[in-house]
C-alpha cells in the first residue's frame, strides 16, 4: 500500500480522481452553486490533466519511475488479460463514440431568442402615435400614485396572474404551457434592467409585435391593447415596480436602458 | 350535558370578552400578517378573506374563503377546524391543479408563520376554545403494498365504498354524480381525475391519498370515510389499500414534457386507437393550458393536457392523441354543472345560454416546412401566415376536417382532395382516443404540409371539452412542438464506427508491439 | 338583585302594554319593540305548565310541481317506490295546507335562561335515497343520530354557518353514525347528499325547545311557554319566512297562522 502511494503514477491517478470528484460533486454542494455542465467538466479535467503531467515529467527519476506500471502492462507477460481488456475497451469506446456521432438524431431546433430585443422609436397604440423615447410613465406625474397602483394591482389579477403569478415570478398556474416561459419579474434581468417605455411596448404590442428576433411566433403575450387603455397599461407597469421593489431604469442615467 | 351549556354560552358576554383577549394577544403576529396578506393574498383572497378578491372571479375552483374557517386539507375529523400545521402546509406546498401557488420559496418563515396567524383572525371559529382541533392519529402504511393483489383489495374497496360515484368506473372524475358537484357556495365542483395525482389539492402521495380519505375534504362533496372504520365497514389495512390503488392508477412520476415525439417506422399503420401495435409505441405529454391570448379568454379549461404516440410507414403516418375528458360531449347531463362554471368566472366571454357543445380536438401544423427558424404564430396562425390544422369533433369521428387557420377565430376547410383526414376514435370511461392518418405526401404540398422524415415538424394540440362550455376561443391551447418521423439507420452509419474501431485496435497493438520489440531488442543487447 | 326586580317590573309593564293586542296575527311582523329584552319570572321550562302556541300553515296561489327523481342509477332505493318520486319542496295538503315549515320562537325566550337538551338524540334517515323527515329542529347540545336504510353510498354533507360544517359517508344499509352535538342556534343546516343531487333536508338548531314542523294538514303545536311576548317565525324552503307576535300570558293556548304566498 504505500508503495503505491509514493509511486509517482498511482498518486498521478489519485489527484486526477480526487480533482474530478471536487469539481462533479463538492461544487454543486456550495451554497450558491448549481451543476457544473458537462463541457465545463471536461475544460477542467484537461486542465488538471496538464498539470498533473507538468509536474510528473518535471524531475526526470520520477518521469521514469511514473512511466513504469504503463510500460509495463504493455510488456509485461503477467499482465496480458489487463493489456487485453484495455485494448478492447478503448476499441469498443471509440466505436460506440463514433456511432453517437454519426447516427442521425432528429432535435428540436435551438431557440435562440434576443429576449429584450431593441424596442421601435415609436409605436401605434389604439391609433395613436407613441414615442417610445425618452417617454416617462405618465401616471407618475398626475394624481393620487397610490390609486393608480391600486387599479395596476386589479388589472395585474384579473389579466396577467395565470402566467406571471401571484409572486410576479413567472410561474402561474397556466406558465407550464408556454414557451419561452412568461417572464419573471422578480428576476434582476428583466424589468429591473429597462425603462418602463419599454415595459409598456412590451405590454402593449405582446408577443406579435415583436421583432424577427424576438421569435414572435412564440410568444404567449397578448397584445393588451387589445384589452387594456393606455392609462391602464401604464398603471400595471407601476404595479410590477411597486410591488417587486424594483427601480426602473431612467433615461437620464443611461439611454441605452432601452435596449 | 356540558356541551348543552357551552353552546348557550356562546352568544353569551363571557365569550366575548375572551375573543377580545384573544385578539390582543394575538395582535402582534397579525400585524405582520396582515402586511404579507394584503401584498400577496389579497388580490385573489380578498382583503377580508372571503375568496373574493379581484382576480378570484378568473379561476376555477376559485380562492378558498377563510371567513367560514372551511378547509379541505386537514389532518382533523371532518367538522373539525385545522390545525396550524395544516394550514402551514397548505401555505408552503400550495394545492396542486390550483392557482394557489406553494409560498415555501417565496416568503420567509417568519412572514408565512405570521400569515397563518392573521389569516385565522377572519373566523372566530378560530378564538373559539371549544373549537379546539384534535388530529387524527394517522396510522402507518401497512407492508406488502404494490403487489397485484393489494390494489385488487383496493380495488374491490374502491367499488364498496362507492368512490366510482363521482370519481367515476376507472377514475376520471368522470361518475355518474360527476355533473351534479358542487360546493357550498354552489361553485362548481370537479370530482378529481385520479390518473392525475400531481394534481391533487393535497398531494399525490399514498400517505395524502390515505388521509384525504380519513378526513374528507370538507367544504367538498368529497366525505370523510372515518367512520366507517369504527364501524367495521372496512379494516384500516384495507382503507389504505384504497389509497394504493387510486395512486397506482397515476404514473410513477409527473409527466415530463419531452418536445420531440419520434414517430419509429413500422411495417403498418395502426388505424384503431386500441391497436395493439400502439402499446409498443412510446408516450410523449403535452400540457395544455387555457386560451388567454385573444378575445374571447377562458381561464377554466378542463383538458390539462395530451398523451401522444406517433409512428408512420413509407407512405403514411398515424398520430395517436389521448387526453382525458369527464364526458361524452353532447352531453345534456353537464348542462347545470356548465350553468355554475359561468356563472363563477367573469371573464370578457359574453354571456352565453348552456349548450351541449361538442368535444373537439385540433392537431396544427405549419402549412410548409419551415427553413430556419421561423415558424408561423403558434396561437391559429395568422391571416398573414397561415397554420395547416385537423380539427376532430366528437360528432363526426370518422373524419377530421383539415384546413387553414388564419388566427383563432378564422378557419377555412380545404375543399377536395386533402380535405378529409382518417380518424378512428374511442371514448372509454373518461377518456378519448383517436387516432389521425394520413399519406405522407399531400395533394397540394403548398398548403397541405408533405410530411418528410428526417427533420423536426413543428406541431401543436388544441383541445375543447363542450360540456365545460368549451367552443371557438375557448379552449385548451399547447404551444409549439416538434415530430420527428425517424427514417431506418442507414448502412453507411455503421461504417465509420467500424472503421474507427479497426483503426484504435490496430494503433493500440502496433504501440504494444513496438514496446515488446524494444524490450527484446535491450535483453538481447 | 337590582337586576331581577327590575325585570319583574319590565314584563309586568309589557304584559299590560300587549294585553291588548294578544290576538295572533298570521300578517308578516317585524316587530322588534314587542320582544322583552329583560327576563320574566317564569316557569321552568320543562315544565308541562305554561302557554301554547298551535296554528296552521297554508298557503296562497298554486303550489309548484316538485319535481321527479331519476333514481335509474339506484336500483335498490328505485325498487322502493311504486310510482316515480319526487322531490318534497313543496308538500301540500287538503285546503291549501303546507307541510313541512319549521315554525320556532325566534326571540322573546330571555336570553340568559337556559335549557336541557334531550339526551335522546335526534334520527335522520336515509330510506329509499330520500332523507326522513326533511324538515325538523333540534336542540343545541343534542345528540344527532344520522341512519342508512339504503344498501348504497350515501354521503351527508352538512352546510352550516355558525356551527361547524361536516361530510361523512355511509356506504352500506345499516349504518349509524353519531355526530357530535351542535354547538349554536342555527336557522337552518343544510343537509344534502352528493352522491344523489336530489337529497337535501333543513334542520333547525335551537337553543330552547320552543318550535315545531307543520304536519301533513299544516298544523303545528308549541308548548310549555312561559309568559312573555313572543316573535314567532314560520321557515320554508321555497316560500321563505314569515313571523308574527304572540303575547303569553299564563297557561293559555293562542293562535298563529301563517299564509304563504306560492310564486
Amino acid at each position: 500500500m504505500r508503495a503505491y502511494l509514493k509511486h509517482p503514477f498511482w498518486q498521478a491517478v489519485g489527484l486526477f480522481v480526487a480533482a474530478f470528484l471536487v469539481v462533479e460533486f463538492v461544487i454543486p454542494a456550495l451554497p450558491g452553486s448549481a451543476v457544473v455542465p458537462k463541457s465545463v467538466v471536461l475544460q477542467y479535467m484537461a486542465t488538471v490533466l496538464v498539470g498533473i503531467l507538468i509536474w510528473v515529467s518535471d524531475d526526470e527519476a520520477r518521469w521514469t519511475t511514473f512511466k513504469e506500471p504503463l510500460h509495463d502492462v504493455l510488456i509485461q507477460p503477467r499482465l496480458k488479460v489487463v493489456r487485453t481488456v484495455l485494448l478492447a475497451v478503448v476499441t469498443l469506446m471509440v466505436g460506440c463514440l463514433t456511432y453517437s456521432q454519426v447516427k442521425a438524431s432528429v432535435a428540436a431546433p435551438p431557440n435562440l431568442r434576443s429576449i429584450h430585443p431593441a424596442p421601435p422609436s415609436q409605436i401605434t397604440f389604439r391609433g395613436k402615435t407613441i414615442t417610445l423615447v425618452g417617454l416617462e410613465n405618465p401616471l407618475r406625474k398626475q394624481g393620487d400614485i397610490a390609486a393608480h397602483i391600486a387599479e395596476g394591482h386589479r388589472i395585474y389579477y384579473q389579466n396577467c396572474v395565470p402566467c406571471h403569478g401571484d409572486h410576479l415570478d413567472g410561474q402561474g398556474h397556466f406558465a407550464s404551457g408556454f414557451n419561452p416561459l412568461p417572464a419573471n419579474f422578480q428576476d434582476n434581468g428583466t424589468i429591473a434592467q429597462l425603462t418602463e417605455s419599454f415595459v409598456f411596448w412590451r405590454i402593449a404590442k405582446g408577443g406579435p409585435g415583436l421583432p424577427r428576433e424576438g421569435t414572435p411566433w412564440n410568444s404567449a403575450m397578448p397584445a393588451w391593447e387589445e384589452f387594456l387603455t393606455e392609462d391602464e397599461i401604464w398603471s400595471v407597469v407601476l404595479f410590477l415596480y411597486d410591488q417587486t421593489g424594483w427601480k426602473p431604469r431612467t433615461w437620464e442615467v443611461s439611454a441605452e436602458g432601452s435596449k | 350535558m356540558e356541551a348543552a351549556d357551552l353552546g348557550s354560552e356562546r352568544g353569551g358576554q363571557q365569550v366575548i370578552h375572551t375573543l377580545l383577549l384573544l385578539t390582543l394577544v394575538a395582535v402582534q403576529d397579525t400585524a405582520a400578517g396582515k402586511m404579507v396578506y394584503t401584498k400577496w393574498c389579497a388580490g385573489c383572497h380578498g382583503d377580508n378573506g372571503a375568496g373574493d378578491g379581484q382576480g378570484a372571479r378568473h379561476m376555477v375552483p376559485p380562492p378558498r374563503d377563510f371567513t367560514g374557517a372551511i378547509y379541505q386539507i386537514r389532518s382533523t375529523p371532518s367538522g373539525q377546524l385545522p390545525t396550524d400545521a395544516d394550514l402551514l402546509r397548505s401555505i408552503d406546498e400550495g394545492l396542486g391543479g390550483t392557482a394557489m401557488p406553494g409560498w415555501k420559496s417565496r416568503l420567509s418563515e417568519r412572514q408565512r408563520r405570521d400569515v397563518l396567524a392573521y389569516i385565522k383572525t377572519f373566523s372566530t371559529f378560530f378564538a373559539d376554545t371549544t373549537q379546539r382541533p384534535q388530529p387524527i392519529a394517522f396510522s402507518k402504511e401497512p407492508g406488502g403494498d404494490g403487489g397485484a393483489d393489494a390494489l385488487k383489495v383496493g380495488r374491490q374497496f374502491y367499488d364498496s365504498i362507492g368512490c366510482r360515484k363521482c370519481h367515476g368506473d376507472q377514475g376520471r372524475g368522470d361518475g355518474p354524480s360527476a355533473p351534479t358537484l358542487k360546493d357550498d357556495a354552489g361553485h362548481p365542483m370537479f370530482a378529481a381525475n385520479l390518473h392525475e395525482n400531481w394534481r391533487f389539492n393535497g398531494g399525490g402521495t399514498v400517505e395524502d391519498i390515505y388521509r384525504r380519505l380519513r378526513t374528507g375534504l370538507d367544504g367538498t362533496p368529497m366525505p370523510s370515510f372515518s367512520d366507517l372504520l369504527e364501524q367495521k365497514f372496512l379494516t384500516d389495512e384495507q382503507l389504505w389499500r384504497v389509497a394504493e390503488y387510486v395512486r397506482s392508477l397515476s404514473p410513477k412520476e409527473p409527466p415530463v414534457v419531452r418536445d420531440v415525439i419520434h414517430a419509429p417506422l413500422t411495417k403498418r399503420v395502426p388505424h384503431a386507437p386500441d391497436d395493439s401495435a400502439w402499446t409498443a409505441v412510446d408516450t410523449y405529454w403535452f400540457p395544455l393550458v387555457g386560451q388567454i391570448i385573444r378575445k374571447e379568454r377562458w381561464f377554466a379549461p378542463a383538458v390539462s393536457g395530451v398523451w401522444v404516440k406517433a409512428v408512420h410507414t413509407a407512405d403514411s403516418i398515424a398520430i395517436r392523441v389521448a387526453w382525458d375528458d369527464r364526458s361524452q360531449s353532447p352531453d345534456t347531463a353537464w348542462l347545470a354543472h356548465l350553468g355554475r362554471v359561468f356563472s363563477t368566472l367573469s371573464d370578457d366571454s359574453t354571456r352565453e345560454q348552456p349548450v351541449p357543445w361538442p368535444d373537439q380536438l385540433a392537431v396544427q401544423f405549419p402549412v410548409s416546412s419551415p427553413t430556419g427558424m421561423e415558424r408561423p404564430y403558434f396561437l391559429m396562425g395568422s391571416p398573414s401566415a397561415p397554420v395547416y390544422q385537423w380539427r376532430w369533433s366528437s360528432t363526426a369521428r370518422a373524419t377530421a376536417i383539415a384546413g387553414l387557420a388564419r388566427g383563432v377565430d378564422r378557419f377555412d376547410p380545404i375543399q377536395g382532395a386533402g380535405g378529409g383526414i382518417a380518424t378512428q376514435s374511442v371514448y372509454d370511461h373518461g377518456e378519448w382516443r383517436v387516432v389521425f392518418t394520413r399519406a405522407l405526401a399531400s395533394p397540394d404540398t403548398a398548403n397541405q404540409l408533405p410530411l418528410r422524415t428526417g427533420r423536426a415538424i413543428p406541431v401543436a394540440f388544441f383541445a375543447w371539452d363542450g360540456s365545460n362550455g368549451e367552443h371557438g376561443t375557448r379552449m385548451a391551447v399547447s404551444t409549439w412542438y416538434f415530430l420527428a418521423l425517424d427514417e431506418p439507420v442507414p448502412a453507411r452509419v455503421f461504417i465509420s464506427p467500424v472503421l474507427a474501431m479497426v483503426l484504435t485496435l490496430g494503433l493500440g497493438m502496433l504501440v504494444i508491439w513496438r514496446a515488446q520489440q524494444k524490450t527484446s531488442y535491450r535483453r538481447q543487447q | 338583585m337590582k337586576g331581577r326586580i327590575f325585570s319583574v317590573v319590565g314584563s309586568m309593564l309589557l304584559l299590560t302594554v300587549c294585553s291588548k293586542g294578544n290576538q295572533s296575527s298570521a300578517a308578516p311582523a317585524a316587530s322588534p319593540t314587542a320582544a322583552p329584552t329583560t327576563a320574566p319570572a317564569a316557569p321552568a321550562a320543562s315544565s308541562a305548565a305554561g302557554g301554547t302556541i298551535t296554528g296552521k300553515v297554508k298557503f296562497t296561489g298554486t303550489a309548484p310541481r316538485n319535481p321527479t327523481i331519476d333514481m335509474s342509477e339506484e336500483a335498490a332505493c328505485k325498487s322502493k317506490y311504486k310510482t316515480t318520486p319526487t322531490e318534497e319542496n313543496v308538500v301540500a295538503g287538503a285546503a291549501n295546507s303546507l307541510a313541512n315549515v319549521f315554525v320556532y320562537v325566534k326571540s322573546g325566550v330571555p336570553a340568559g335562561q337556559k335549557f336541557t337538551p334531550p339526551t335522546t338524540p335526534v334520527v335522520i334517515n336515509q330510506d329509499g335515497c330520500r332523507y326522513h323527515p326533511h324538515v325538523f329542529g333540534i336542540m343545541v347540545g343534542q345528540p344527532f343520530e344520522i341512519d342508512n336504510s339504503d344498501p348504497v353510498l350515501h354521503n351527508i354533507k352538512a352546510i352550516a354557518k355558525a356551527n361547524r360544517p361536516f361530510n361523512v359517508s355511509q356506504p352500506s344499509a345499516g349504518m349509524k353514525t353519531t355526530r357530535p352535538p351542535f354547538t349554536a342556534p342555527e336557522v337552518m343546516v343544510n343537509l344534502e347528499c352528493n352522491v344523489h343531487g336530489w337529497m337535501k333536508a333543513f334542520l333547525g338548531v335551537r337553543p330552547d325547545p320552543f318550535y315545531a314542523v307543520s304536519k301533513d294538514d299544516g298544523s303545528f303545536t308549541i308548548s310549555g311557554l312561559p309568559p312573555g311576548t313572543y316573535t314567532i317565525e314560520a321557515w320554508h324552503e321555497k316560500f321563505g319566512t314569515q313571523t308574527a307576535t304572540v303575547t303569553i300570558a299564563g297557561t293559555e293556548s293562542k293562535t298563529a297562522n301563517f299564509t304563504f304566498a306560492a310564486h
